[in-house]
C-alpha cells in the first residue's frame, strides 16, 4: 500500500460510497422478482439508454482498446469496433419483433422459435459459462488496472470490487443495477471526452496527434495494418463482434426491461450513435496517448500499460481522478450487468425449468443466491485465474455468433421454419465454431466464425427441406397458433 | 488529401462507423419521428407481463410447440 496514490485511492473509495448509497436507494424500489429480474418492463428512454451505454464499455475495452491502438494503430476500427457498431444498430431493426415475442431471456428466445423447451436450459447452460467468463476476465482486468493506478495489492482490490458489485447486484437485480449504471454512463463518457480534450490542446491539435502517430509507424494509420491483416481476418472478426450483439444475455434481458417497443428502439438508437462516437474518441485517444508517452519518453513494454501510465504519469492529477472515476465505472457497470444476467439465467433459464410451479418468492431467493455464490465464485477464480479459463473466454464471440446468430433471427422472421432444423442448425454452428477455433482460429484457409455460421447455414437449409412440405405445413400451422397469442 | 492529420481511407473508416452506429438514430428520426409512423405495439394495458388490472406479474416462460 505503500505506492497508494492518495488522490485516486480518495476518489476510489468515495465513488464505491455513492454507488452503495445509489443501490440502497435502488434496492427499495425492487418489490418482486420482475422488477429484480427486468425492471419491472417500466425502463424509460434515458435509463434503457445510458445503462447500456455503460455496459457497453467494459475495462477490457478501455484498457484493451487502447493498449491495442497504441501497439497496432487504428486498424481495430475497421473489425471489431465496425462490427459491435454495426451490431448494434443491427439489432435496432429486429428489436421490435424481439420486444413483442413476450421473452425475457435469450434463452426464451431460443426456446420459442425451435419451439422446445429444453432448448431454454441448454442455451442458458452455454450462456451461463460464456457470461460468467466474461465476468472473470473483466474482474482480472480490472483488477490489474485499479491496482496499477491506486497502488493496492491486486488480490485486496479484486475482493474490494467483488465484494462491492455483488453486494448491490444481489440487493436491488436491475433496478439498483441500471440507476448505478447511469451515473457510471455519464462518468465514463465525459472522462473520456475531458481526457482527449485535454491531449488535444496540449498536443496542438487533433491533425497533430494523428500526423506524429503516422510518423511513428505508417501502418498505424492504415485500414489493414499495413496488409497485416487480410480481409479474411478482418470480415470474421467483424462478424463475431457484430453477433454478439445479437446472442449476448444482458443485451436481451435490458430489451425486455423497456417498456415498450418506443423505448427498446430509441435506446438502441441512441446508444449506437452515443457509443459510436465514444469508440471514435476512445481510439483517438489511444493515438493521442502513444505519441504523448513515447515522445515523452515514458513508453511501455505492455500494451495494456498505456493507459495506466497515461493516468499516473502524464496527465494532471485532476484529469487523473476523472479518468479513474471514469475507469471504475466502466469496471463496475459492465460486471453488475453481467452478474446480474448471469444470476438470472440460473432462475429464469435453468432452474424454473425443473421447478416450473415455484412462486416469485421464490424465484428471487434462487436469483439472489446465484448472483452472490456465481459472483463470488468469479471473485475467487480472478485471483488466479487458471489457463483455461483465459483460453475459453478467447471462444466465447465466435461460439455465440456461429451457434445463435443466423438459426435464431432467421427463425424469428421465417415463421414456417422447422424447430428441429434451428436446433440442428445451433449444435452445427456451435460444434464447428469452436472446432475450428480449437484448431487454431480456422478450418484450412476459412476462418473459425466463417466455418460455424456457414455450417449453421447449411444445416438450417438442409435440414428444412430434408423435413418435408407436410412437416413444414405443421410447423406454420404451429408458428400462427403461438403468435396468435403474442400479438 | 489528409483531413485530420489520417490517410483518407482510414478517416473513411472513422466516417463508416459512426455511421454505422448511427444507421438506428437516422431510422428513427426519419420514420418514427418526421414521418410519425408507429411501433406496432399493443396498448400498454396488454404489454406482455402486466396483468388485467395493470400490476405487473411474471412473464410465463414460453410454451410449447410454439413453432
Amino acid at each position: 500500500m505503500s505506492g497508494a496514490n492518495p488522490y485516486f485511492l480518495t476518489a476510489f473509495v468515495l465513488y464505491l460510497i455513492l454507488l452503495m448509497a445509489i443501490a440502497v436507494w435502488a434496492a427499495r424500489r425492487t418489490k418482486n422478482v420482475m422488477d429484480f429480474w427486468v425492471f419491472g418492463q417500466k425502463m424509460g428512454p434515458m435509463l434503457a439508454t445510458w445503462s447500456l451505454i455503460a455496459n457497453f464499455v467494459s475495462s477490457v475495452s478501455v484498457i484493451g482498446f487502447t493498449g491495442a491502438v497504441y501497439a497496432s494503430g487504428y486498424s481495430l476500427m475497421t473489425h471489431t469496433i465496425l462490427g459491435l457498431m454495426l451490431g448494434v444498430s443491427g439489432l435496432y431493426f429486429v428489436v421490435g419483433l424481439v420486444r413483442r415475442l413476450d421473452v425475457l431471456t435469450f434463452p426464451d428466445l431460443v426456446a420459442r422459435v425451435t419451439g422446445m423447451q429444453a432448448a431454454r436450459p441448454l442455451a442458458g447452460s452455454v450462456l451461463l459459462v460464456s457470461g460468467w467468463l466474461y465476468l472473470v476476465m473483466q474482474l482480472v482486468g480490472a483488477g490489474l488496472l485499479v491496482t496499477a493506478i491506486t497502488g493496492v495489492p491486486y488480490p485486496y482490490m479484486v475482493w474490494i470490487l467483488g465484494i462491492v458489485f455483488i453486494l448491490y447486484t444481489a440487493t436491488g437485480g436491475l433496478v439498483s443495477v441500471a440507476w448505478t449504471d447511469l451515473v457510471q454512463g455519464v462518468i465514463m463518457v465525459a472522462a473520456v471526452i475531458a481526457a482527449l480534450a485535454y491531449m488535444v490542446v496540449d498536443m496542438g491539435g487533433l491533425t497533430e496527434i494523428n500526423t506524429r502517430f503516422a510518423a511513428m509507424n505508417p501502418t498505424f494509420v492504415d485500414p489493414t495494418g499495413g496488409g497485416q491483416l487480410s480481409w479474411a481476418v478482418i470480415g470474421a472478426t467483424f462478424l463475431a463482434f457484430f453477433g454478439t450483439i445479437f446472442t449476448e444475455q444482458d443485451m436481451l434481458i435490458r430489451i425486455a426491461a423497456t417498456r415498450d417497443v418506443r423505448t427498446a428502439k430509441i435506446h438502441l438508437a441512441a446508444s449506437g450513435a452515443i457509443l459510436s462516437v465514444f469508440y471514435s474518441l476512445l481510439v483517438l485517444l489511444g493515438g493521442a496517448a502513444a505519441v504523448a508517452l513515447v515522445g515523452s519518453g515514458m513508453g511501455v513494454e505492455n500494451p495494456d500499460a498505456a493507459f495506466p501510465t497515461l493516468i499516473t504519469r502524464y496527465v494532471p492529477t485532476w484529469l487523473g481522478v476523472t479518468l479513474v472515476l471514469g475507469v471504475m465505472s466502466a469496471i463496475l457497470s459492465t460486471t453488475d450487468t453481467r452478474l446480474h444476467a448471469i444470476g438470472m439465467t440460473v432462475a429464469r433459464d435453468i432452474y424454473s425449468y425443473f421447478r416450473p410451479r415455484v412462486g416469485e418468492a421464490h424465484l428471487m431467493r434462487v436469483s439472489r443466491t446465484a448472483t452472490v455464490l456465481l459472483g463470488l465464485l468469479a471473485t475467487a477464480a480472478a485471483m488466479d485465474p487458471p489457463a483455461t479459463i483465459i483460453v475459453l473466454y478467447g471462444f466465447r464471440a465466435v461460439l455465440l455468433t456461429s451457434a445463435f446468430l443466423i438459426p435464431v433471427y432467421v427463425a424469428i422472421y421465417w415463421t414456417a421454419l422447422d424447430g428441429r432444423a434451428v436446433l440442428a442448425a445451433i449444435v452445427a454452428g456451435a460444434v464447428v465454431g469452436l472446432g475450428g477455433e480449437i484448431a487454431g482460429g480456422s478450418i484450412g484457409p476459412v476462418p473459425a466464425t466463417f466455418c460455424g455460421v456457414g455450417a449453421a447455414i447449411t444445416l438450417l437449409l438442409v435440414t428444412h427441406w430434408a423435413l418435408g412440405p407436410r412437416r413444414r405445413r405443421e410447423a406454420a400451422l404451429a408458428a400462427v397458433a403461438a403468435d396468435e397469442g403474442v400479438g | 488529401m489528409k483531413p485530420l492529420g489520417l490517410p483518407l481511407p482510414m478517416f473513411l473508416v472513422f466516417a463508416i462507423v459512426i455511421l454505422a452506429g448511427s444507421l438506428g438514430a437516422i431510422h428513427y428520426l426519419i420514420v418514427h419521428v418526421l414521418l410519425r409512423r408507429p411501433f406496432g405495439d399493443e396498448p400498454a394495458g396488454a404489454l406482455p407481463g402486466i396483468g388485467a388490472g395493470g400490476e405487473r406479474r411474471p412473464a410465463e416462460p414460453p410454451e410449447g410447440g410454439a413453432r
